[in-house]
């Protein structure tokens, strides 16, 4: 089965050619640097069809007819922010809950018409959103509509798989509260956002698992899913005309209600003394380290700054963290940072992992990052790079009909100016050394961060005080790391220091 | 087929086999309302391939260069060389220094690297106008890669980290470690691409330099060109930075052990520090692309792609036995496993998963599928193949793996056919004759609770 013989005689082309090349080529010692080549071009980027129902609900379309492939992605924009106080896991239930049933279909229906049509659904909570995509072989629009649609608008909640998503959701829950790097980020989450409705994890407690009841979720759902909180973007291979037929069809009986109050404006925590949660797991061979900041909203003046900032500091692709804990160190296989913006708060988080005796090392190895970056102006060449990097890297975010609809139901759930993306370049290439300066003097405070490790304390515990005042947990008590299902921030007092 | 994808289940159980499974769904097909791709391809008179695919559709680029080397080429003693080479290609040129990746930053792209059993994979995804760039920079690692004790050392350490990181330390991690070393006896699929912590401890400057100059030369390397770029212009590059380069003289075909039939069903027992039971039933299958790696592809698919699948159905839903089961069938360049998986929920028990898998496999062997269970299989698989062309990484991908693994770089065109003429009775056939006990590992893990179980860590294969 060597290939067909086209392929081979295209080859034997090829082979004359190459030996042309071969003879006429300029020798390897020639080489020493890449070739330069022009820089990208700026990508232009055309917002696509916007439509919107006379019920409120925004639609997308982008549409591509060289695969035959159909995929609906409908954002909701609450998510488990809006989960009961003393109910964490509320949003992300209900997201579950959506294909399994409906007024009119069965989960089992659901589950056979989407299989058969080869596609799949999957629904899920966020932070901000919840969503639910229908993708499958575009032979099948008028399903992808009249599927989607059903289970955002009539689901069913039925006794039944309420407790059958319940009993997976805590078997689950005991999996992953095994996991180091799980417990890890819920583990920070608590503390970071102490007092915000982003504290708790969007998976919930046990606890809260149990209690929750058919009412409390078809509350949430009444409350948060109505279509003029909704986008729905269409990608693949429709028309205008179909997918804006089909769009009323199904969607426009969807009736809004009235907004509930706005939500009361979250009250940001003060940033406060250093605080570093340890959490025992004596079998890790490794601990999972995170060091954060309170950080800004999505759209906050300063989300360009700090962009930059992070990009040098621990982004993607080359960054100094990396450089500095496996490049030069070998103390980890990945280190890196992320700027989480939501629409109320967000936060600069750095996390890594290391065998558990170099624990405090590498923990102390990011807080010299840290004070670097916000003590000395990141140098002209890093500046550039970042820059280059962040405006050339726009043509992948923008490669495929998918990719372009998830950055439109960013910029539209963030409310960000629609030509937010033609503005970002130069946005980016305004910025000096100074702006990235001021902004990590703002944001990063290595002595008011959360740091918290997750592993075998034996082995590191006598260097942990060089963190400062510790809290050690051991991992049958982890759970008192997590939010307790109650309100305000007394979750956070009652921890201690 | 619905995933909760934010759901935590589901993103463990896929984190748990992802690296593994990695290019296990590895397929294309091309007739039937996929575009018929215009692949191009060439051979410079070092030996070294190239494939070639114009898409205009976007300004990017991805360009992935296959070392057709991978773990099942190491010899015992020396597990983990292929990975822990991929690393070092990373660290530096004798021409360019440790600049690699300023180039791939600068212009915006990403890069990095894989290894599987039967290959090691590099590649880049860049704006398209910095084809010329990253031709040069994969010409120059395979070339004037420096290699020394320094980058040797710090390697070794950082691979080490990603051996506890991604089996050591996460629940389950070291299951499938474990199957493979008792479903295989002599062919080095036995060991995984992570190889062995005391082999990667006692590797040397020579033993790594031997490796560099044996496989890392055009006659074992495929590039693979996807996207926006002229295919004259991808050409003239390609021989520019690659022809001068001498063909290797090491031999690079080790002789492989071939696997003998397994004779008797194998019960493996762990006892681990985790929260539920979960056992995974490993078959013996034939090789990626054998006549019958199509029906059996569409068995995994009948078996659990989807809520409405057998095992889903039965395990999950119905009997709502366990928290998450699947199936997969993981083909590669020499015969693998097919896997039948399950985490058991709280309070239900191993044998009640097994006997209920059991009754899902006994279904299938006694009478074949409807045609349409057959057709929801195949419109899954059609789908998927479609999936695989949306991106120039994903496209590149199949090419590379159709290429090198299946030697047949045109494969994505025609493969459609082959899963669309499988019978329900083809199906039924290969179930009979592989979803035997006697070809099958199975592995059972128990929740190591204080009280419960006096299982040694690793209970003898029976």
């Amino acid at each position: 089965m060597n290939g067909n013989s086209a392929v081979r005689r295209r080859a034997v082309a090829g082979v004359a050619w190459a030996l042309v090349v071969l003879w006429m080529g300029p020798q390897l010692s020639a080489r020493e640097f890449p070739p330069t080549v022009p820089p990208p071009e700026a990508i232009s980027f055309r917002l696509p069809v916007v439509q919107q129902l006379p019920n409120g609900l925004r639609i997308v379309l982008i549409e591509r007819h060289d695969l035959p492939l159909l995929t609906l992605y409908a954002i909701v924009g609450r998510g488990a922010e809006a989960d009961p106080p003393n109910l964490p896991g509320t949003a992300e239930m209900v997201a579950d809950l959506l294909p399994e049933g409906t007024k009119t279909r069965s989960a089992l229906q659901i589950a056979q018409a989407i299989d058969q049509a080869g596609g799949t659904i999957n629904t899920g909570a966020g932070w901000d959103e919840s969503f639910a995509n229908v993708s499958l072989l575009s032979d099948h629009k008028e399903l992808a509509f009249n599927l989607l649609s059903d289970l955002l608008i009539h689901p069913e909640f039925a006794p039944q798989e309420i407790e059958r998503i319940r009993r997976q959701t805590l078997s689950a829950l005991d999996i992953v509260t095994q996991d180091p790097s799980y417990l890890a980020d819920v583990v920070l989450r608590r503390f970071l956002y102490a007092g915000t409705p982003y504290a708790h994890s969007e998976d919930g407690t046990p606890e809260a698992i149990r209690h929750i009841t058919r009412k409390d979720l078809v509350a949430f759902h009444a409350q948060n899913y109505m279509p003029s909180q909704t986008i729905l973007a269409v990608v693949g291979d429709i028309t205008k005309q179909q997918c804006l037929a089909l769009a009323t069809r199904f969607f426009g009986p969807w009736k809004d209600r009235a907004a509930d109050q706005p939500q009361p404006a979250i009250k940001l925590p003060v940033p406060r003394a250093r605080q570093v949660i340890v959490i025992d797991k004596p079998d890790a061979v490794q601990t999972e380290i995170r060091v954060a900041n309170l950080a800004i909203p999505r759209t906050s003046p300063d989300y360009y700054a700090l962009t930059v900032a992070n990009q040098v500091l621990g982004g993607p692709a080359a960054n100094r963290l990396f450089e500095a804990l496996r490049t030069r160190r070998g103390l980890v296989y990945g280190a890196s940072s992320d700027l989480k913006c939501y629409s109320a708060i967000g936060a600069w988080i750095a996390k890594t992992s290391t065998r558990s005796a170099e624990s405090v090392k590498a923990t102390e190895m990011i807080l010299d990052q840290m004070k670097r970056i916000r003590t000395h102006p990141i140098s002209g060449q890093e500046l550039e790079t970042a820059q280059s990097y962040l405006v050339g890297h726009q043509a992948l975010e923008f490669e495929s009909p998918s990719q372009i609809a998830n950055q439109v139901l960013e910029m539209l759930m963030y409310h960000l100016p629609l030509d937010y993306w033609n503005q970002f370049p130069q946005r980016i290439r305004a910025l000096n050394t100074a702006d990235v300066l001021s902004a990590t003097q703002k944001y990063f405070l290595p002595d008011d961060d959360v740091i918290v490790l997750v592993g075998d304390v034996s082995a590191f515990k006598k260097n942990l005080k060089k963190l400062g005042a510790v809290q050690v947990i051991p991992i049958a008590e982890a759970s008192r790391a997590f939010p307790k299902p109650e309100k305000g921030s007394a979750a956070y007092s009652e921890s201690g220091e | 087929m619905i995933t909760r994808s934010s759901s935590f289940w589901v993103r463990w159980l896929l984190g748990a086999i992802a690296f593994f499974f990695f290019l296990a769904s590895g397929r294309a097909l091309g007739a039937a309302g996929l575009p018929t791709l215009k692949i191009h391809t060439l051979e410079l008179p070092n030996g070294l391939h190239a494939v070639m695919v114009e898409r205009h559709d976007a300004p990017v680029v991805t360009v992935e260069v296959w070392y057709h080397v991978g773990s099942k080429d190491e010899q015992p003693g020396k597990t983990g060389f292929a990975h822990l080479f991929e690393h070092l290609m990373f660290d530096g040129t004798k021409t360019l220094g440790e600049h690699f990746s300023d180039y791939i930053v600068r212009a915006g792209g990403i890069d990095n690297a894989y290894t599987t059993d039967d290959a090691t994979v590099f590649w880049e995804t860049m704006p398209s106008s910095n084809l010329p760039v990253a031709l040069w920079l994969e010409a120059d690692r395979m070339r004037n890669l420096d290699i020394n004790q320094g980058t040797l050392d710090n390697e070794r350490e950082v691979v080490n980290e990603e051996r506890r990181q991604r089996f050591d330390n996460p629940p389950y991690g070291t299951v499938i470690e474990k199957l493979y070393q008792h479903a295989f006896t002599i062919h080095p699929y036995r060991h995984l691409p992570i190889g062995s912590a005391k082999d990667l401890n006692s590797a040397t400057l020579q033993d790594v330099k031997e490796f560099y100059d044996t496989y890392y030369v055009p006659n074992d390397a495929t590039v693979v060109i996807v996207g926006d770029f002229s295919l004259e212009q991808a050409a003239a590059s390609i021989k520019k930075y690659f022809a001068p380069m001498p063909r290797g003289t090491h031999s690079i075909s080790p002789s492989i052990p071939v696997e003998p039939p397994q004779t008797a069903e194998q019960i493996v027992k762990l006892v681990q520090n985790v929260a539920l039971p979960a056992f995974v039933e490993a078959y013996h299958i034939p090789a990626d692309g054998t006549p019958d790696s199509y029906p059996l592809e569409l068995v995994s698919k009948i078996l659990s792609a989807g809520d409405s699948a057998l095992i889903y159905r039965k395990l999950v839903y119905q009997k709502q036995l366990a928290l998450q089961a699947d199936s997969s069938a993981n083909f590669s360049e020499d015969p693998n496993l097919f896997f039948v998986f399950a985490v058991m929920n709280n309070g239900r028990s191993l044998a009640e998963g097994e006997a209920a898998v059991a009754s899902v496999l006994d279904r299938l062997k006694d009478r074949p599928p409807s045609e349409q269970e057959l057709q929801r299989a195949k419109n899954q698989v059609f789908f998927e193949l479609a999936q695989d062309q949306e991106t120039s990484k994903s496209l590149a991908e199949q090419l590379g793996y159709d290429s090198v693994i299946l030697k047949s770089p045109d494969l994505i065109n025609t493969e459609a056919s082959r899963f669309l003429a499988v019978t329900p009775e083809e199906v039924q056939a290969v179930m009979k004759k592989y979803f035997v006990r006697r070809n099958m590992t199975l592995l059972e893990v128990y929740p190591n609770q204080t009280g419960k179980g006096t299982l040694n860590s690793e209970g003898g294969a029976h």
